[in-house]
């Protein structure tokens, strides 16, 4: 590390760095201000070591977080300010397409095993998907995860151990239908309820 | 782990400085222009109100784009001239505002801290 010669640069520069997501113009005015503050703050106070005048306006990125907060009107802001969220950004009509298709996937190609861990993987990943999207309230993720993904797939389980099994096709298509306007029905439900 | 209770007592003395501070950055400006170290020293001799000093200037900076404030160079006999903060007619309503609803915001407040909450009413020992 090298000794500084200019901690009032130095802190500044700190100050500067932390702030570099804030715009440029409010950026140039809290460093404005602050090295007013210092400026004012060692006149009044000659007996004052420098270093605490800046100890005492407090640690860089505290100020800097401040700074961003206040220039967006809170961490609200955030989103509206352009950051780009990291999660929970697919479009919301991927994971209920992933979910509603599954369904036909797994009935058209009920032979191909492929086709069947395909169709379970599309019901998983849009269930995983629905659950860290930002368009939907916890309550509404939870009821469309169970009445799209869970009972449909309970009920068919439940229908291929017992009933189903063995009796062919054709009687699977009603339960069939049923599960897939449930998935499709809820499907456009969420649709209807997202969160622009 | 939990955080220790000094730590549980600075952040709720935060969160309500949070919400107070710029109306009592306000009121200080209130009877005469004020520059920000002036401001600052008010704030840290009150003792709860106390903060990371830099930390006001952002919401000084709020403050005055929202024009609640205006400012104005001052040459000062010590030193270099000073910026003083002064109230606006949208700051000095916007204190008043504040003057208002702060009481019977602190009485609530009070009251759900002193007065004892029994159980359910319909819960209660029969006379």
């Amino acid at each position: 590390m090298k000794i500084s010669a200019d901690p009032v640069r130095d802190y500044l520069a700190a100050v500067e760095r932390e702030a570099s997501v804030l715009p440029a113009d409010r950026r140039q005015e809290l460093l404005a201000d602050l090295a007013e503050h210092i400026e004012v703050a060692r006149a009044e106070r000659p007996d004052v070591a420098v270093g605490d005048v800046l100890m005492e306006l407090g640690d860089p990125r505290t100020i800097a977080q401040t700074a961003l907060a206040e220039s967006g009107g809170g961490a609200a802001a955030w989103g509206a300010a352009g950051e780009p969220a990291r999660r929970g950004k697919v479009h919301p009509l991927v994971p209920l397409l992933m979910i509603t298709l599954s369904l036909p996937v797994a009935v058209l190609f009920s032979d191909a095993p492929a086709f069947q861990l395909l169709a379970f993987l599309l019901r998983v990943t849009g269930a995983v998907l629905l659950c860290t999207s930002v368009h939907w309230t916890a309550v509404r993720k939870t009821t469309g995860v169970l009445l799209a993904a869970v009972l449909p797939s309970a009920a068919i389980v439940t229908w291929n151990l017992s009933a189903g099994a063995g009796v062919g096709d054709a009687p699977a298509v009603l339960p069939n239908l049923v599960a897939f306007a449930l998935m499709a029905g809820t499907s456009v439900w969420l649709w209807r309820a997202r969160r622009v | 782990m939990e955080p220790g209770d000094s730590t549980k007592q600075a952040r709720a003395a935060a969160q309500l400085r949070k919400g107070v501070l710029e109306y009592c950055v306000l009121a200080l400006m209130r009877d005469r222009p004020r520059y920000g170290v002036e401001l600052l020293q008010a704030l840290e001799d009150s003792g709860a109100l106390a903060t990371s000093q830099g930390t006001v200037y952002p919401l000084l900076s709020r403050l005055r784009r929202d024009d609640l404030v205006t400012t104005t160079w001052q040459e000062s006999t010590s030193g270099p001239p000073r910026r003083y903060y002064a109230l606006t007619e949208s700051g000095r309503a916007a204190l008043e505002e504040f003057t208002r609803v702060w009481p019977g915001f602190r009485d609530a407040v009070d009251t759900f801290l002193t007065t004892p909450h029994p159980a359910h009413p319909s819960t209660g020992d029969p006379a």
